[in-house]
């Protein structure tokens, strides 16, 4: 029984070697997987991602595709965790055996999807912004770290608004508390003080005792880090009812978030690579077309989203400099190409990671997003030395 | 210490406020209405839809109670009045009835946190500190709900009905009083106070369909501990939301969000029946 499985098993195993060793027919499409959040804690973002792919996909197929082939989208739900990833890389990977994965994932679907990545040597864009660090010579990331969207804030208050003295608050999980123990760094060496540094559990609504603490502090900037959603909202709401008005600076809002929480957002700073009034031709011409395409159905484009649709372009140009799909061919040159997008000339280059122009932004009392600075090619700093480029 | 006895005070009126709804259906019932955490969520969207339809903020927690009130009476009428013999049956069936509430809520108003403009923003003066203004405002909501029930409770010919019921409710059957009806109407108002409990917080809370959740194990181990009496209620909200206060300000508010259900727990260690004729 076990010897007649372990057979078959490695049966199969020579059959798919086999089968991804037979190059393709032109005919055939490219096959992009994207795992993603469709359900759970990613579930509000994740459609707009998708959204940002499909787009990509089309206008380039509808240029000729990529070296004469079309591209065509896999997308799996992964739950938003880790289970939900092991399954959906897995079935992406050695079921639909596609080409490249691209997607915007949480930090707990990554890890558990990168050891499936490295079984199947796919290349891999991860384009969601995250806590950094995270290596593997199959992945490149496309978003930001720590290091590039911290240092805007911070510097911003610092230099501007005389800010010495800071407050952190954040949610109780790796996010919450890498991002603000990367902050409390990052404060000590520019010569700022952090006067307290408080967390909430992530399913915990009263934020009553932290923010009597933040008053009797007295600090002269206020830097908060907690899960998207529920958290910020229901912090930011009741810093607003308490009066709290100093300059209040948000890692972990978007303009979506940021327009849902109406006037209470009113004022608050935040840093991404993008945000939807970047006055540049490549961000007009692509959120016409994203309205063009999707109508009344759009979801707001966003830094989630955009670097997904960024990411699909890359993968086009890596593809057509390495003159084939084959993998291996293919990761080489995704650290070699850069592409222009909404964002900017992206490459890369950086151990895996890319310099990012960051932009400092000020939610209005419309709830939109204005740019107050931009700080051209961010970078990532050393997330990965053992990774060679 | 002026501001920390502010916190502790609109602490325990807002847990008062949030577990008011489901005292009174286990005073008289006898069973845990495990989706009033659903019906709390009821009420903070009935706010959303009444600030949509631009009524006064007034008018939201009335129009939240009777959605609350509507919804919790047609279940009673459903599901809670065939297992009133089986509480731990009833236990489930009301996660269940939760777990419906808050599809249907995500169904007609989508996933996403949404927003409802506060009725009066900002601090006001008190006692030399900046406070919320609207945290003070929930004192005098608890002490209006505290009021408006004892007065429904004893006042009323359905109050004394409801008190027969609570104390023999064979013997209430025998002499004429409907208990079924009187079951029907405390289980709706029941509901409809969760109801507004969820649009009196959308102020301070967001709103999304599984925003109720975070408020029910406080409200289930206050009400256990509380035995079943309002005045025991409040003392136990005043007690445990102090010590949630202190714990949050001079420990972490890590372990202050532990504070009650650990509390709770060995109050009842010690006194399984609760406080209410201590």
């Amino acid at each position: 029984m076990t010897l007649s499985r372990s057979f078959s098993n490695l049966l199969a195993a020579v059959a798919s070697t086999t089968l991804l060793a037979v190059p393709a027919l032109a005919a055939d499409p490219i096959k992009i997987g994207v795992p993603v959040g469709l359900s759970g804690a990613n579930s509000v973002v994740a459609p707009s991602v998708v959204q940002s792919a499909q787009l990509a996909v089309d206008e380039i197929n509808a240029k000729g595709g990529v070296l004469g082939r079309q591209l065509a989208l896999e997308v799996a739900d992964d739950a938003s965790g880790a289970a939900g990833a092991q399954k959906a890389f897995d079935s992406l990977v050695f079921q639909k055996k596609v080409d490249v994965l691209i997607s915007m994932e949480t930090s707990a679907a990554r890890n558990a999807g990168l050891p499936i990545v490295a079984r199947g040597k796919v290349p891999y864009i991860y384009t969601s912004f995250y806590e950094g660090k995270s290596c593997s010579p199959f992945m490149y990331v496309n978003a930001w770290v720590p290091e590039q969207q911290v240092p805007p804030i911070v510097d911003y208050f610092n230099k501007e608004k005389g800010a010495k003295k800071f407050f952190l608050i954040g949610s109780d999980y790796a996010f919450g508390r890498g991002m603000l123990a990367f902050t409390k760094a990052y404060i000590d060496k520019t010569g700022g003080k952090v006067v307290g540094e408080e967390y909430l559990p992530m399913d915990g609504s009263d934020w009553t005792s932290i923010i009597s603490k933040l008053k009797s502090t007295a600090p002269d900037a206020l830097i908060t880090s907690t899960a998207g959603g529920a958290p910020n909202v229901t912090l930011t709401k009741q810093l607003r009812a308490a009066g709290v008005a100093l300059p209040y600076g948000n890692l972990a809002v978007d303009e979506g978030t940021a327009k849902g929480m109406g006037t209470d957002a009113e004022g608050i700073y935040l840093s991404a690579s993008y945000v939807t009034g970047i006055d540049s031709a490549a961000n007009k011409t692509f959120l016409a077309a994203m309205q063009k395409k999707f109508g009344a159905e759009l979801k707001t484009p966003n830094d989630l989203s955009v670097p997904e649709y960024e990411a699909v372009y890359a993968y086009k140009a890596a593809a057509e400099k390495a003159g084939s799909t084959e993998q291996a061919k293919v990761l080489k040159a995704l650290g070699e190409v850069s592409v222009d997008g909404p964002r900017g000339k992206i490459d890369m280059s950086k151990q895996h990671h890319a310099p990012l122009t960051m932009y400092l932004g000020q939610v209005q009392a419309d709830g939109s997003v204005k740019v107050i600075k931009s700080f051209p090619n961010v970078d990532p700093g050393a997330q990965c030395p053992n990774l060679k480029s | 210490m002026i501001t920390l006895a502010l916190d502790i005070i609109t602490t325990a009126a807002i847990l008062f406020i949030v577990s008011a709804g489901l005292l009174i259906v286990f005073g008289v019932m006898k069973i845990i209405n495990f989706a009033h955490a659903s019906f709390i969520t009821v009420g903070a969207y009935a706010a959303l839809v009444a600030s949509r339809l631009g009524l006064p903020p007034v008018l939201a927690p009335p129009l939240a109670f009777l959605a609350g009130g509507l919804i919790g009476a047609a279940a009673e009428r459903l599901v809670v009045r065939r297992l009133y013999g089986r509480p731990l049956d009833a236990i489930l069936a009301t996660w269940g009835l939760s777990i419906v509430i808050g599809q249907l809520v995500t169904l007609a108003f989508g996933r996403e946190v949404q927003f409802v403009a506060a009725p009066i923003s900002g601090t006001v003066m008190i006692l030399g500190e900046d406070y919320s203004g609207y945290r003070l405002l929930m004192v005098a909501a608890a002490i209006v709900i505290a009021a408006l029930f004892t007065g429904l409770l004893n006042g009323t010919r359905l109050g004394l009905s409801t008190r027969a019921v609570i104390m023999n409710e064979t013997l209430a059957q025998g002499l004429g009083i409907d208990s079924t009806r009187v079951r029907l109407i405390t289980f709706g108002i029941g509901c409809g106070l969760a109801a507004i409990a969820g649009a009196l917080i959308t102020p301070l809370a967001s709103v999304d369909p599984n925003m109720g959740l975070s408020w029910l194990i406080g409200a289930f181990m206050l009400v256990m501990i509380s035995g079943g009496s309002l005045l025991t209620l409040g003392l136990s909200c005043f007690v445990l939301g102090g010590l949630q206060v202190l714990a949050s300000t001079f420990i972490s508010p890590i372990l202050g969000g532990l504070t009650i259900a650990v509390l709770a727990a060995v109050a009842l260690r010690l006194r399984p029946e609760g406080f209410a004729r201590a």
